[in-house]
């Protein structure tokens, strides 16, 4: 309500202001056309006489006149995305002139928060990527092809199933928490889970502020900032149609080298000998048996039919858009599908000479199926682990039960069983009131809104996997529900349910700035004073019912279920609502466009913290220096030099909401008369003194120029990130480890993130018929952990194994989440050789590992940390982004390469349990035969070789070739017989191929469950190597 | 000058909108109370106590350690790895870093905090009929905690009637074990004083709500503890003279869920096999985990449910049962006799964490639970822990009369015992008498989480337990991380 009252009364006011402001124009002596590369005329091209600050822009048709004063003047053209053209008049009253697309040009503008700038006047560490470098790739999510084009950028997927999501990382992992960069779309906050929900191909540009200069966003925007723009049309021109279509065959780019049946029973005997003394097959002569990665995986199609038009009348503009796209998964295939349909609609109106509204609507609607994923009893560790001495059906046409490993179950039963749906729909969208007072200054108001509905249903059928196996929702392999007795001798039916939950959210978001921006002589000054106001709220109902009729599909809604009087059925909601409150100014001075300096502060107030640190300053300072533009330089092949500087603080907010103050929110459920109670207790303990998190970071940059050609471009950085924001450990006494509780969250810790960033790019002319071009990032990140909390050494992160030991932390001195087991020395060779060590090892038997003393005590300790060390870092320290293309004749070929390096990865999808099916390095296990110094010999006896050690930690260090395409474009002569300005055919493949030495499915792993379970592999979905062909067409 | 005015009008509009609204970052979280000023009538007393109640349900580790750190069991499990904590235990190679034992820490540290919730000092403190009880039930929960935690761990930091926040948990010293045990019988009398007898019209009736005999009963066994064999043979005498308990007539099918809050209940841990859970948050469980854990690996046969093989009797308490004393078999299961009587050609699994022969079979997934309790029923089972029966407390009334030169009576708790399952009489006196009553708490109760606390305080504990360390492994030690995060100042466990 107050945010409301607030809005209409600054609506009403800017208003005001706005109509009573009237200024004049001026009239003309030079005249002239400007036309494009395709000789069209172009309007709105400003032509400014030099040193000027007032000028003209070009009519519709591209015509122009200005006044001049004398005929020694000269004259500037320039244009978004052309580059600057002078020209002496020298007495001419007729001037026509041919704008150059510019390639890579320093005049390119790029755009920052708030406001615009261009490449030459840039200060921090900004760079854009090209819609259509991200569109030609055909990868069906925005972020993930966005990986290994920009440096100082990781993206890592998180799941390689259709819809999936990645994470990203801007200048490394800064936070225990949310690492997620803020990222705008037309300037609307949008989620980085939901970016899937974007359609490539309406991406006009990505920009991605990495430095200190992003503190424009204040305390959102210690993650760096990723700034999306999409596709606008252009005032009084023609309508141009763009149609574009590509269909795919996707497979697995990998399928692990498991046992087959004859070698599972030759390992399996040899294993139960050596533990109960009694082989467990009495015939090993079983063939291959059954290939159950063969059952899951299958090849699936892709598709993507694009459509857009874009144009402009006098007063207005417009780009519209539409996609559908379609993916099923390579496992599962329809089960684990993502549909997207898309429509865009952006409109640019000048209301009156002054005032211009800009409208961004886009809508999404997804469909998205998903299958168990990376984690213990997924679809894949189910696979992984099923033995091959058994069949997928039994004689008798059931499902094979595998019931010797009581926790794996038959992945292919497990997919049938598995029916769920997540439709979503999305609405971003903005309303913009530009009005120009003069040249000079500007007022903006907007009022922007990203709402979504989140719609899910998920079906489960009574079903049996066999007897003991945690996934039975049925008694017995009839079927039989479970009988629940809901009172003395009262029995009801549990039959198959269906759970059902509508999630919906809404972000509304009024911001109001004024730019200024005015040159006097050499000096020119620009600035941005504005305040935002943001709320978002989110609204959550569920409910799960029973018996569902036929244990069928056909009925999965509440409205069918048959539960006796609704007896177990049940609903759940919840609602939440956070808001943000800023003021921002930046002010930039530049003399002669030589020297720049730019200043920002925000002032940020949150509800994510209590009274005592709701407000927040964030300042930052950045500064520029063109080398080449000074009269001492006079190295002709640089044409550019330009060194940049920042410093500057950001913010963190990400939690959850209210952590503040203690809520009863937490578990308080005991059985009273043998009834399920609830009762009240704490959730998270409170801390009033919770703040944000502050990112203090240093940025030293150098842009230049070889030749006009070649941009390169360098930063070296230093990010601090203090005060971070977790739970850590506390004392027991807290009491925060009981059911539904969680220590306090607090600000404590301090990582470091170092890096250095290189970026190359050379680009021929593009409407030559012969040309090149190539990109090469590389970026390095040295990411450290500085500082935890008083009294923890280390906060634990993820597990290894089934109740084994913690794999990962978070420890000073080491990056995040590294991993930190036991290292070993090779293998006992004999009982001699374990007599006569030094350091005693209990329980070592020959053909064990044998550990490594760490701390020399001549012992090797099993039950507390000394012997434990560094094993590996989950975070490449080294990234290559690599794109090249050619061009000859209409034929274009391209490739996209991707490599990360010096990290490593834990395998952690072996079930380390007697029956569970193993990979084929155990072949080459310890023998007397074999004294393989690699592998331990297999046994069910007790033993220590499944402890976490170095072991299970693998090189992750990969080369990926993204994408390679080779296309064609018809001649314009041919072409245009069809009435068609371009038409381009295309045969495209994704993942073509990967080298690396890690064994598992895909080495390209995210961390779907926090920063300090990156790298840990539990089977993880992998992206699909796609093969596919398409067209685009324009007219 | 007019535009300048306009402008001026923008820049104070925007102003206006940003200071006058900090009003606006004011909110509050919808439909959740928050813990200060929460107690507001009779039904958020209640509420709170049940979440005081919740923690109990965490017993689980507290009763594996009580045989596994004994003679009785071992670990057993997946594997050398699975619940670490307990092999390390099973084989007195424990450590400072101890998952199992930080849960008992934590667990019993949660119930006490949520018990000092309820027991706070309130700023506007209401009262009603049922608050004395209410508040009588908490001081029973505080007690049995704070008992747990010092019978593990000895001196302990105690607090009463406050929560800390974390700068003040730097502050705390640990408390001598004496002071705590003087707390503890505090509340324990406190309750005494107010609470009665389940069967008493004053008892809410309510199956789960503790009453007076529990308080009394673990008072008892506090005084037992701390050899105040007076105080203690006089608190038994008054709970057995009470006349509400008898001892149960069929020791085979006392632990069956349908045989629970029978006769010879004192205090059990309640638990419920309605909802399901993961085992990604065992405390947050409504049913008796331990029940499905201790269950038979991959088995699938008559009689029982599959499990995960934890807690596995060992030969030597099979042997250390008399002849023909049912209790044998009514603890030990004889997995391997079994199959070969009942169901020849059933398999089962051998996990890699150990293997006796013998399953858990007091406590033990049954096949009719199995296949009419909810699915993840590996966590989920209905079947109660008892905690304090009244066979326990006979025998710990014989022993404390014993110890008082009160044979005669100690002879016949100890007789009434041995008669339920048809053992002949005994007929000692003095010290032949007390190794009696130890030996029968062996027989009658083993399985039930007593053991190494029973060797422990008897001074046993060095000649039965293979690997303990006469002043060291009396007391477990305090998990290293505790001592760090209360800021380091804790002196450890002697020998740890």
């Amino acid at each position: 309500m107050l945010l409301r009252k607030n809005l209409s009364n600054l609506f009403l006011l800017s208003f005001l202001t706005l109509f009573s402001l009237i200024f004049t124009a001026q009239s003309s002596v030079v005249t002239g056309l400007v036309i494009d590369e395709n000789k069209e005329g172009m309007p709105g091209v400003t032509v400014k006489i030099d040193g000027k600050s007032s000028g003209t822009t070009t009519n519709l048709d591209g015509k122009y006149s200005i006044n001049i004063e004398n005929d020694s003047v000269r004259l500037i053209f320039s244009f978004i995305g052309y580059r600057d053209q002078a020209v002496d008049v020298n007495g001419q009253s007729n001037i026509d002139i041919q704008l150059q697309l510019a390639t890579k040009s320093l005049d390119e503008v790029v755009v920052v928060g708030y406001g615009k700038t261009t490449v030459k006047e840039l200060t921090g560490a900004t760079v854009q990527v090209k819609g259509e470098s991200v569109e030609r790739l055909n990868i069906p999510r925005m972020d993930q092809a966005l990986q290994g084009q920009v440096s100082g950028v990781t993206i890592n997927t998180n799941s390689g199933s259709p819809g999936g999501s990645s994470s990203i990382r801007i200048r490394g992992l800064s936070t225990f928490g949310d690492n997620d960069p803020l990222i705008l779309v037309d300037g609307v906050v949008y989620d980085s889970e939901g970016l899937n929900a974007l359609n490539p191909g309406d991406i006009e540009s990505i920009n991605v502020l990495k430095d200190a200069t992003a503190g424009i966003y204040g305390v959102r925007a210690a993650n760096g900032v990723i700034i999306i723009e999409t596709k606008k049309g252009r005032k009084g021109s023609k309508p141009k149609f763009e149609v574009g279509s590509y269909f795919g065959i996707q497979e697995t780019t990998n399928s692990l080298d498991l046992l087959n049946a004859a070698e599972y029973a030759l390992i399996k005997n040899e294993m139960f000998i050596r533990g109960t003394g009694s082989p467990i097959f009495n015939n090993t002569d079983l063939k291959m048996g059954t290939n159950w990665q063969d059952t899951i995986f299958q090849s699936a199609p892709i598709e993507s039919f694009n459509f857009g038009v874009t144009g402009g009348g006098k007063t207005s503009s417009f780009s519209i858009g539409g996609n559908y796209f379609s993916q099923d998964g390579i496992v599962g295939g329809n089960k684990s599908s993502f549909d997207r349909y898309n429509a865009r609609v952006n409109l640019v109106n000048s209301l009156t000479e002054k005032l211009t509204l800009r409208s961004v609507f886009l809508f999404t609607h997804e469909q998205r199926k998903a299958l168990p994923e990376n984690g213990i009893g997924s679809v894949l560790y189910n696979t992984i682990n099923a033995f091959p001495t058994r069949p997928v059906r039994t004689a008798d046409g059931n499902y094979e039960y595998l019931l010797e490993v009581s926790d794996i179950i038959n992945p292919v039963a497990q997919i049938e069983n598995t029916h769920n749906l997540a439709k979503v729909n999305k609405l971003v969208g903005k309303q913009e009131f530009e009005y120009k007072f003069n040249e000079s200054l500007s007022f903006t108001n907007r009022l922007s809104y990203n709402y979504a509905s989140v719609d899910d249903k998920s079906f489960s059928p009574l079903a049996w996997y066999g007897a003991g196996k945690y996934a039975n929702s049925a008694i017995n392999a009839d079927l039989d529900p479970v009988q629940v007795e809901i009172a003395e001798d009262v029995f009801i039916e549990r039959g198959a349910s269906v759970f059902e939950q509508r999630a919906t959210y809404l972000d509304l978001n009024f911001e109001s700035f004024l730019n200024y921006s005015k040159v006097f002589n050499d000096h020119n000054v620009k600035a941005t004073l504005g305040t935002s106001v943001f709320s978002r709220r989110g609204d959550v109902l569920n409910g799960t019912a029973f018996n569902i009729p036929n244990n069928s599909i056909d009925f999965a809604d509440i409205s069918a279920n048959m539960a006796q009087s609704g007896y177990l059925n049940n609903t759940g909601s919840y609602e939440f609502e956070e808001r943000l409150l800023s003021n921002f100014l930046r002010a930039e001075y530049g003399f002669k466009y030589k020297y720049i300096f730019s200043a920002i502060v925000r002032r940020d107030g949150s509800s994510k913290f209590g009274p005592n640190n709701r407000f927040g300053y964030f300042p930052s300072f950045s500064g520029a220096w063109i080398i080449s533009d000074e009269s001492f330089f006079n190295f002709k092949p640089l044409s550019f030099l330009k060194l940049r500087t920042s410093y500057g603080i950001s913010g963190n907010d990400q939690i959850a909401n209210f952590a503040y103050r203690a809520l009863l929110n937490g578990e308080g459920v005991y059985v009273f008369d043998d009834i399920i109670t609830s009762g009240v207790a704490i959730g998270t303990a409170a801390n009033p003194d919770l703040k944000w998190e502050t990112t203090r970071q240093f940025n030293l940059g150098l842009d230049f120029q070889l030749l006009n050609v070649l941009d390169i471009t360098a930063n070296y950085f230093i990010k601090n990130t203090n005060d971070l924001l977790f739970s850590p450990d506390v004392s027991a006494i807290i009491g925060s480890y009981g059911p539904g509780g969680y220590p306090p969250i607090i600000n404590a810790g301090d990582v470091s993130n170092k890096g250095f960033e290189f970026e190359m790019a050379y680009a021929t002319d593009p409407n030559k018929r012969l040309g090149m071009n190539v990109n090469f990032n590389f970026t390095y990140i040295d990411n450290e952990v500085k500082s935890v909390p008083d009294g923890v050494d280390f906060l634990p992160g993820a597990g290894f194994g089934v109740g084994g030991n913690t794999a990962t932390r978070f420890e000073v001195g080491f990056p995040i989440g590294y991993f930190i087991g036991y290292q070993t020395d090779g293998i006992f060779q004999s009982q001699e050789e374990i007599d006569n060590a030094t350091v005693t090892q209990a329980g070592a038997q020959v053909g064990d590992l044998k550990f490594v003393d760490q701390d020399g005590d001549g012992e090797i300790n099993f039950s507390n940390n000394t012997d434990k060390t560094m094993l590996g870092s989950p975070i490449p320290k080294f990234m290559f982004g690599s794109v090249l293309g050619f061009n000859i004749f209409g034929i274009d070929i391209s490739t996209n390469l991707y490599a990360a390096l010096g990290h490593k990865i834990v395998r952690n999808y072996e079930r380390q349990q007697p029956y569970a099916n193993q990979l084929g390095y155990v072949m080459d296990r310890w023998t007397v035969d074999n004294p393989s110094n690699e592998n331990p010999r297999v046994t069910t006896s007790l033993n220590r070789n499944g402890v976490f050690s170095d072991y299970f930690v693998e090189d992750g260090s990969y080369l990926r070739i993204r994408n390679v395409q080779i296309g064609y474009v018809l001649p314009k002569l041919i072409s245009e017989k069809f009435g068609s300005d371009y038409v381009r055919f295309y045969i495209s493949a994704n993942n073509l191929f990967t080298i690396t030495n890690y064994m598992g499915y895909d080495p390209d792993i995210g961390a779907a469950q926090g920063a300090l379970s990156n790298g840990i592999d539990y089977g993880f979905y992998p992206q699909a190597r796609t093969i596919m062909g398409g067209v685009n067409i324009k007219f | 000058m007019k535009k300048a005015i306009n402008i001026f009008s923008i820049i104070l509009s925007l102003s206006v909108l940003s200071i006058g609204c900090s009003k606006f970052l004011e909110l509050d979280p919808p439909y959740t109370q928050d813990a200060e000023n929460f107690f507001l009538n009779e039904a958020d007393y209640l509420r709170a106590l049940t979440g005081a109640y919740d923690l109990l349900q965490g017993m689980f580790v507290s009763y594996w350690i009580g045989d596994i750190a004994s003679d009785n069991c071992i670990a057993g499990g997946e594997s050398a790895t699975d619940t670490e904590g307990l092999h390390q235990i099973e084989a007195m190679t424990h450590g400072a870093f101890n998952d199992e034992l930080r849960s008992i820490m934590r667990f019993n540290y949660c119930g006490i905090a949520r018990c000092n919730f309820l027991l706070e000092p309130k700023e506007n403190e209401i009262d009603f009929p049922s608050k004395a009880t209410i508040l009588a039930e908490a001081k029973f929960l505080r007690a049995f905690y704070y008992f747990e935690l010092v019978k593990f761990f000895g001196d302990i930091p105690l607090v009463i009637d406050e929560r800390l926040g974390v700068q003040q948990i730097q502050q705390l010293e640990r408390t001598p074990a004496s002071e705590v045990y003087s707390q503890i019988e505090k509340d324990l009398n406190d309750a005494i004083a107010i609470l009665s007898y389940k069967s008493e019209s004053t008892h809410s009736g309510i199956k789960g709500r503790v009453d007076k005999g529990a308080a009394l009963g673990l008072l008892g066994k506090v005084y037992l503890y701390q050899e105040n064999w007076s105080a203690a043979s006089q608190t038994f005498n008054t709970l057995i003279n009470s006349g509400n308990y008898a001892l149960a007539s069929d020791y085979n099918t006392m632990f069956l869920k349908e045989n629970e809050n029978n006769s010879e209940t004192i205090f059990d841990v309640e638990y419920s096999d309605q909802e399901g859970g993961s085992y990604g948050c065992l405390i947050c469980l409504e049913g008796n985990l331990t029940v499905g854990y201790q269950g038979i690996r991959q088995y699938d046969g008559p009689s029982y449910g599959d499990g995960n093989s934890y807690n596995l009797p060992t030969q030597d308490l099979f042997n250390s049962f008399e002849n023909y004393d049912p209790r044998r078999e009514a603890t030990c299961l004889n997995i391997d006799d079994f199959i070969a009587n009942n169901s020849v050609g059933t398999t089962y699994g051998i996990g890699a964490g150990g293997h006796t022969g013998f399953y858990n079979h007091k406590y033990m997934k049954s096949r009719d639970e199995m296949l009419n309790g909810i699915p993840d029923n590996d966590l989920t089972s209905g079947v109660n822990y008892r905690v304090i029966r009244y066979a326990d407390i006979l025998l710990m009334a014989a022993e404390a009369l014993n110890q008082s030169g009160d044979d005669a009576t100690a002879l016949t708790y100890l007789n009434l015992v041995r008669s339920r399952v048809g053992l002949f009489q005994k007929t000692s006196s003095g010290t032949v008498l007390y190794e009696d009553i130890l030996k029968e708490r062996r027989s009658e109760l083993s399985c039930e989480g007593h053991r190494f606390f029973d060797l422990v305080r008897t001074g046993k504990a060095a000649i039965e337990i293979t690997n303990f360390v006469t002043g060291k492994h009396e007391l477990f030690p305090i998990p290293q991380d505790e001592i760090d995060l209360a800021g380091g100042n804790w002196s450890q466990n002697p020998g740890y």
